[in-house]
């Protein structure tokens, strides 16, 4: 102690230490965010970075696509050979006109001319002919195989015509060619998953899978009028919540597929257009059919019992959408849908019985699996506790979308909840989903009558026929089909307001993007 | 013929039994009124862990439609979240989830820590050598890192959770006691111990453990504020737990994506966890005061 | 003066006044407790947050300390006020070259530029005596020894010409042999300079030896102030009598004389007796003494705080109580006894770590030699006193015996038959045999167990005894060294450094040891308390018959209590002797340095010390022959450097000498210094 008597601190320590200091402030300074810089533009009419949150995408290659992030980024770097209307019709695209045969079996093509690749390279008959055959080709192992079975023979019968001969008829053979699967790719293309050699309104900048994918505008789109935007980035985010928080904080600019909840939060939100659509688009819950306990069908019954749908609606939709009646066809398809369908009301003792019947007296345990995202986790919540009441006991498991989806848990477990996006006919769920062999059957349902039932209604060109069938086919559902589908829900979203021009499809990956433009041009 | 007991008084100098002397201990740390807020906060929040289940009024996921998206009110203290729960209930349940699983696992950190603390810091030579940099290799990566890392090899459940507190903080408990060790395993009676024969499991534990539990008590009081905020940490992350748990990390993560709609369903948990934290902390300095005794200057 | 504790004050200093002239040197004499450190650092302005100064002042010149604010305070002061310190270590930064801290005095006190401050650095260094002035300025403080730390401290206290010099204990931790070069360094330079000097000490003989008037302090008050001449002689207070009673004098053995402890403890601060405060424990206490005494002058500018000084001075009462003399035989060195300890031939080194430049190279490693074949034999019954300085290898040799450091070479026999070196594979009746008190009690005893669990243990261990049966035992254990029954509860916390020594020492004798070591067992004891333990050891010897390895660096002690002394010097035995011959001649040269070192309180004898050149060799390198030769006095040339020396045995006394030198010369040479009173320069 007596040492501090004697001599005083060094004053070159305090010298050192402060240049230390001013060291690391620098260091700090000089790192962080790289400022985005405008790239000179090559055309002055394209103007505008639009910035997408989207989940983070697992497949490229348009042969595998399915979730709507990845569609999204497929259909603006590729072209289909005809699109779908907001609307729900058919539209021209890289073919600009069609003739069907009177037998419906025979379709031919006239392609546009004057499209190209992103090389260079002029798009002609054989490139369509060559991804369609691809995407039916059994080695290839496309979840489309199944849907372009019916296909006999597809021939270049010109430079720019295509001939698609059918083995039987099919009167949405239109909406098939443009299933979202049908980007029309390079011929003999050696790697699609990493190429994005397409025709589309804008071209592949940079894809980094952590971070985002960049595109820039085709100057060569056969389309004079589009694209409008100088680029779109497709920044992934794992988290809903945080994109609805990024997009609030204006680092982007349009977030699709939120939750009611999320929605809630900036429909009121100045500076941000709300995006609502009513759709098709459904979450179901379902048992696997096929193996225990759920080959039982009063194990399905008495879920269904156990539901209250009413509360679900309020719940977890708030409204944004409309009721369900256990069948993938909704009132989206005025002519389809069968309003007068009645389904039980919610009756738990029923339940218990069923249960008991069915050898659970004492209740049963599962285990429930569902995608983090939109507004399944809140509808596993609710589902849990209006299922306890009636001895059915869950444990909810979720998982990041590309667990789920990506490796094929849903086409596994026992009891999962599924989102199931809006198609433009319902034919597609019956067929991808619910016949026997379906690529897509995750219930592992296998019902000849149905089976039959659906093969009609997809075959015939009689409409009345093919109302009456769909109505038969709803009463089947509702009665012994495998899922339980509460709801049909409007896709939600939100754009900021310096864009115009952007058009919510009920499939919102199908959205258009080249006609996006800033608001004040 | 006096017989030599731990409660005998003979006059001259009174020994108290040893829970007489933690019953002084605990009024000590209420004596003062930063320690004694901190105390009395972590007792409250370690009685209503154990009693939630019989004073919460609603369900941890009873969903009462009607009353959803409710601010705070007489029937609803905490107001209800976006599915209608009772948010004071699940905060009052939750607290059983964070501090079953931090408390466990601190303990059984703890409780490993200590004895290779023990063994490392008596044996040294190549046993020490060797388990240190397994330690520090451990201590070197962050906590919640390193929790991701575990919980992504294994599976996904409490126990898993459990098993990743004792890991993560058993090396530093471990070096702590290791450190006292050997700052007592030089010193005289150590030595007289060894040559008066003793045996190396009663040296461990009857010579030095002694000196090691002042430590060894702050340390466990600061290891178990800090298993609190990783749990709550991992089940805002959504790992090791899955909804509807009252975990009130995951509660803080759903209510996240409505906060500007329900802010009452975030604020009441977050506020939980901050307490309970800061509650354990203020303790374990108390803790910590009176292991350290006054000295005149 | 006071210190706050909590809401109260504690009294460290109750009217306490004293003036020191110029050119005046003043020792304060005091045990722990006395207050002299609170003074220190009053004087110091060094009080800290928790002290103050409650009334009263202190003077420098005529300039009053309470009157100037802190910045005053500081440049004033501390321009007047040097000190030098008692741990020289801590007091110098480890991080700043030496020859750097004390130029920085002199740039900033003097304002000297950085050459002249340097230049001025090693002129003070040379008035130091450091060999190599240059050398040491470029060292840092842990690359020079001890002495020259304290030599450098000597000089930056000196170098600003303070009209006051404080000395706080300033060699108490450094060798016997440097102390005496340092105390004469340090008497030398102040009587250059007309400086008053402040000694604050504990040891009696340097106060006899350096001071012109000496104050006794005692728990916080001064009760007694003279010339160290008349204070020794004939004291005034019962307290400094006591206080010469317990301190084993030159020539005074265990046979013939029982040392006088004095009874009772320092009062904890803050909780002294009323009244005269030394009444709890004077043996001459009366009535009157219930009023608190002041300061009576006692003729001729002495000072004595008793009420009965009169009575003392004309010795009408005697406080000095003649001790009960003992008729005992002395024992001899070998004849008619068992051996219970045998050391033959034992050597002990340590191995260094390597550097990688070394370890790549395949040099071999490098080791301390820390005992070089020493032969050791303790006859049983008696008690060998091992004394040598710091780094001379005895705790070492006891650590070895116990079985806590490998050896070497060498065999270690107990009871004739050779016992493994390793404690691991000693069996416990081999433990039993052995014990050993170390030397720092605060570390004696488990800080968390009781007295009686500590002491039951061996009796539990190591005789095999159950518990209830142990239990009786520890209660007979502590009466013999003289503690009630009630310390068996008693916690190590609650009791003083000399309670603590006693129960160390029954937990020593409790197995019944045939060998018993005592390692330092009263350095760290205060003075009054020290006589006490000594009078124990020695009691209880006689009650089992156990031998003793006594170890010190104290002579006075050792020849006080030991029947045979063995000297080591840098872990080789010099010389092995009776105790009633080694401080006859002939003597070992370093002996005899040892023996001048120690400062008589007696004045009738002055000698002049014997100043040993240079340092302690670096135990790394041993110096080659008689490893004394580089500092010894009579060093008679190259076959001292070169050739190890032979033992010699006095045929008259059975002493054994390890020098060149024949002990006829010996014996010629050191009877006459000692008849002339001169030392060898």
């Amino acid at each position: 102690m007596f040492e501090k008597i004697l001599f005083k601190p060094k004053v070159r320590n305090i010298h050192f230490l402060i240049l230390i200091i001013a060291f690391g402030v620098l260091l700090q300074a000089c790192t962080g965010e790289p400022s985005t810089t405008q790239e000179p533009t090559a055309e002055q009419e394209r103007q505008g970075v639009l910035r997408i949150a989207l989940q983070p995408i697992v497949q490229t290659d348009p042969a595998f696509i399915s979730s709507d992030p990845e569609v999204l980024i497929g259909s603006s770097v590729y072209d289909y050979l005809v699109d779908i209307t907001p609307q729900n019709t058919i539209a021209p695209r890289l073919a600009h006109d069609w003739t069907v045969s009177e037998d419906g079996k025979s379709y031919v093509f006239s392609l546009i001319e004057n499209a190209t690749f992103h090389d260079g390279t002029l798009l002609t008959a054989n490139d369509v002919v060559w991804t369609f055959d691809r995407l039916r080709d059994p080695q290839v192992d496309s979840p489309t195989k199944d849907l372009y079975s019916n296909i006999e023979s597809i021939a270049a019968s010109d430079q720019f015509e295509v001939t698609f001969t059918l083995k039987e008829s099919n009167p949405f053979f239109l909406y098939d060619l443009s299933d979202n699967h049908a980007l029309i790719v390079k011929a003999n293309t050696s790697d699609p998953i990493s190429d994005f050699m397409g025709t589309g309104p804008f071209k592949l900048v940079s894809y980094n899978p952590e971070d985002r994918l960049i595109v820039e505008a085709n100057g060569d789109y056969f389309l004079r009028d589009r694209p409008n935007l100088e680029r779109i980035e497709f920044i992934f985010f794992n988290d809903q919540t945080a994109q609805v928080e990024a997009l609030r904080g204006g680092q982007v600019d349009l977030v699709l597929l939120i939750s009611t909840d999320l929605y809630n939060t900036i429909k009121d939100e100045p500076g941000l257009v709300p995006l609502e659509s009513a759709t098709n688009s459904f979450d179901l819950i379902r048992l696997r059919a096929d193996r225990s306990p759920g080959e039982d069908p009063r194990l399905m019954q008495a879920l269904r019992l156990a539901t209250d749908r009413q509360a679900i609606f309020d719940l977890v939709l708030q409204g944004f959408g409309a009721m369900g009646k256990d069948t993938p066809i909704g009132p989206m398809y005025s002519q389809y849908f069968n309003e007068d369908l009645q389904i039980p009301q919610r009756d738990v003792v029923a339940a218990k019985q069923l249960l008991a019947d069915a050898g659970y007296p004492d209740g049963i345990r599962l285990e429930m699996h569902t995608p983090d995202t939109g507004n399944r986790p809140n509808l596993a919540v609710v589902l849990k506790d209006q299922w306890a009441d009636a001895g059915i006991d869950v444990t909810v498991i979720i998982e990041p979308e590309s667990v789920y989806y990506g490796d094929d848990v849903w086409l596994d477990v026992d009891l999962g909840i599924t989102g199931w996006g809006s198609r433009p006919y319902p034919q597609f769920y019956l067929d991808t989903m619910l016949v026997c062999d379906a690529i897509w059957n995750e219930s592992h349902f296998c019902d000849q009558e149905f089976d039959q039932l659906a093969n009609t209604a997809g075959r015939t060109l009689n409409e009345d026929q093919r109302v009456e069938t769909y109505n038969q086919i709803q009463e089947l559902l509702a009665e012994r089909g495998p899922t339980l589908i509460p709801y049909f829900f409007s896709q939600l979203g939100a754009i900021s307001d310096k864009f115009s021009g952007f058009q919510l499809k009920p499939f919102p990956g199908r959205s258009d993007l080249a006609a996006v433009q800033l608001a004040n041009q | 013929m006096n017989s030599i007991s731990k409660s005998s008084n003979n006059g001259l100098g009174v020994v108290p039994s040893w829970w007489r002397r933690l019953l002084q201990f605990f009024q000590q740390l209420f004596s003062r009124p930063v320690s004694g807020f901190g105390t009395a906060i972590t007792l409250v929040f370690l009685i209503v862990a154990l009693i939630s289940p019989l004073i919460a009024p609603y369900g941890a996921n009873e969903i009462i439609v009607a009353d959803a998206r409710q601010p705070p009110s007489n029937e609803h203290w905490f107001g209800t979240d976006n599915l209608g729960r009772d948010v004071y209930s699940r905060v009052l349940l939750g607290s059983r989830e964070v501090l079953v699983l931090a408390g466990f696992g601190t303990l059984f950190a703890v409780l490993f820590g200590t004895l290779f603390g023990l063994m490392t810091g008596y044996q040294g030579g190549w046993f020490d050598e060797i388990t240190m940099r397994i330690f520090d290799s451990l201590l070197a990566i962050p906590a919640l890192l390193l929790a991701l890392l575990l919980l992504g090899t294994i599976a996904n459940s409490k126990y898993s959770v459990l098993l990743v507190i004792v890991v993560i903080y058993t090396p530093i408990v471990a070096r702590v006691v290791r450190s006292v060790v050997l700052a007592v395993k030089p010193q005289g009676f150590i030595e007289t111990a060894r040559l008066g024969g003793e045996s190396r499991t009663r040296i461990l534990l009857r010579e030095i453990l002694p000196s090691v539990i002042p430590t060894l008590s702050v340390e466990s009081a600061l290891r178990f504020s800090y298993a609190i905020f990783l749990v709550a940490s991992l089940g805002f992350l959504g790992v090791g737990v899955q909804p509807p748990s009252p975990n009130w990390g995951l509660m803080v993560k759903e209510a996240r994506a409505y906060v500007t709609l329900i802010p009452w369903a975030l604020f009441f948990p977050a506020a939980a966890i901050s307490l309970v934290v800061i509650g354990v902390n203020l303790m374990a300095d108390g803790v910590k005061r009176l292991m350290s005794p006054d000295q005149i200057d | 003066m006071a210190y706050r504790q909590g809401n109260d004050w504690l009294q460290a200093v109750r009217d306490v006044s004293f003036h020191i002239n110029a050119g005046e040197t003043y020792g304060l004499v005091g045990e722990s407790g006395s207050g002299k450190t609170t003074l220190v650092l009053a004087v110091l302005r060094y009080l800290g947050s928790k002290g103050s100064i409650i009334s009263g002042d202190i003077y420098l010149g005529d300039q009053s300390m309470r009157a100037l604010d802190d910045q005053e305070l500081r440049q004033m002061w501390g321009k007047q006020v040097a000190l030098v310190p008692q741990n020289p270590q801590s007091s110098l930064n480890p991080s700043i070259r030496v020859g750097e801290q004390v130029a920085e005095i002199f740039r900033y006190q003097n304002k000297l530029s950085e050459p002249d401050a340097k230049l001025q650095t090693l002129e003070w260094f040379q008035k130091v005596r450091l060999p190599d002035p240059e050398r040491v300025a470029t060292s840092y403080p842990h690359q020079i020894s001890g002495g020259m730390q304290q030599r450098v401290l000597i000089a930056m206290a000196l170098s600003i010409s303070p009209s006051l010099l404080v000395l706080d204990e300033p060699t108490t931790n450094l060798d016997v042999t440097i102390q005496a070069v340092i105390l004469d360094l340090i008497d030398e330079l102040i009587s250059e300079q007309n400086m008053a000097v402040l000694y604050v000490t504990h040891n009696l003989g340097v106060i006899s030896r350096y001071c012109d008037r000496v104050g006794v302090m005692y728990a916080s008050e001064l009760v007694e102030e003279a010339h160290p001449k008349e204070l020794f002689s004939e004291p005034l207070h019962p307290y400094t009598q006591g206080l010469l009673d317990s301190i084993p004098q030159f020539g005074e053995t265990k046979d013939r004389i029982r040392l006088q402890p004095i009874l009772g403890q320092i009062p904890a601060i803050g909780q002294g007796p009323s009244g005269c405060i030394f009444r709890p424990r004077c043996p001459v206490a009366i009535e009157v003494c219930t009023n608190r005494p002041s300061l009576f002058p006692a003729g001729g500018n002495r000072l004595s705080r008793c009420h009965r000084w009169q009575e003392i001075a004309l010795d009408d009462i005697s406080v000095q109580q003649t001790p009960p003399s003992i008729e005992r035989q002395q024992k001899g060195m070998a004849e008619g006894r068992s051996q219970t300890l045998e050391l033959e031939n034992v050597s002990i080194s340590f191995p260094l770590q390597r550097s990688l430049n070394d370890f790549l190279r395949g040099k071999p490693r490098k080791g301390v030699q820390a005992v070089n074949k020493v032969d050791l034999v303790i006859p049983s019954g008696t008690t060998l006193g091992l004394v040598g300085e710091s780094g001379s290898g005895k705790t070492t040799i006891a650590r070895s015996i116990m079985g806590l450091q490998s050896i070497r070479a060498g065999v270690i026999k107990l009871h004739k038959v050779s016992i493994p070196d390793q404690l691991s594979r000693r069996d416990l009746e081999t433990l039993r045999q052995l014990q050993i008190v170390f030397q720092n009690p605060q570390e004696a005893l488990n800080p968390h167990l009781t007295v009686g669990e500590t002491l039951r243990r061996p009796f539990i261990r190591l005789l095999g005894l159950p518990r209830s049966e142990a239990d009786a035992k520890v209660i007979d254990l502590l009466e013999a060294v003289h503690l009630t029954a009630a310390y068996a509860n008693r916690y190590p916390g609650e009791l003083s450094g000399g309670e603590i020594q006693r129960v160390a020492l029954a937990r020593g004798i409790a197995s019944r040891p045939d060998l018993l070591i005592l390692d330092e067992p009263i350095s760290s004891l205060d003075v009054s308390v020290q006589a006490a333990i000594l009078n124990l050891v020695n009691e209880l010897q006689r009650d089992i018959q156990n031998s003793i390895l006594f170890i010190s660096h104290n002579l006075a002690v050792i020849g006080y209590l030991a029947d045979q002394i063995a000297v080591i010097y840098v872990g080789t035995l010099m010389e092995i002797a009776r105790q009633s011959d080694l401080f006859q001649p002939p003597h070992h040269p370093y002996t005899e340095a040892l023996i001048s070192a120690i400062p008589q309180i007696d004045p009738q004898t002055s000698h002049l010390p014997i100043h040993l050149d240079g340092e302690m060799p670096d135990p790394v390198n041993i110096p080659t022959g008689c490893p004394f030769h580089t500092r010894c006095p009579r060093f008679i040339g190259e076959i001292c450097a070169n050739t190890a020396p032979r033992w010699q045995i006095d045929p008259r006394t059975e002493k054994r000498i390890f020098c060149h030198i024949p002990l006829e010369d010996l014996l010629s040479s050191q009877a006459q210094s000692t008849s002339d009173g001169t030392g060898l320069e």
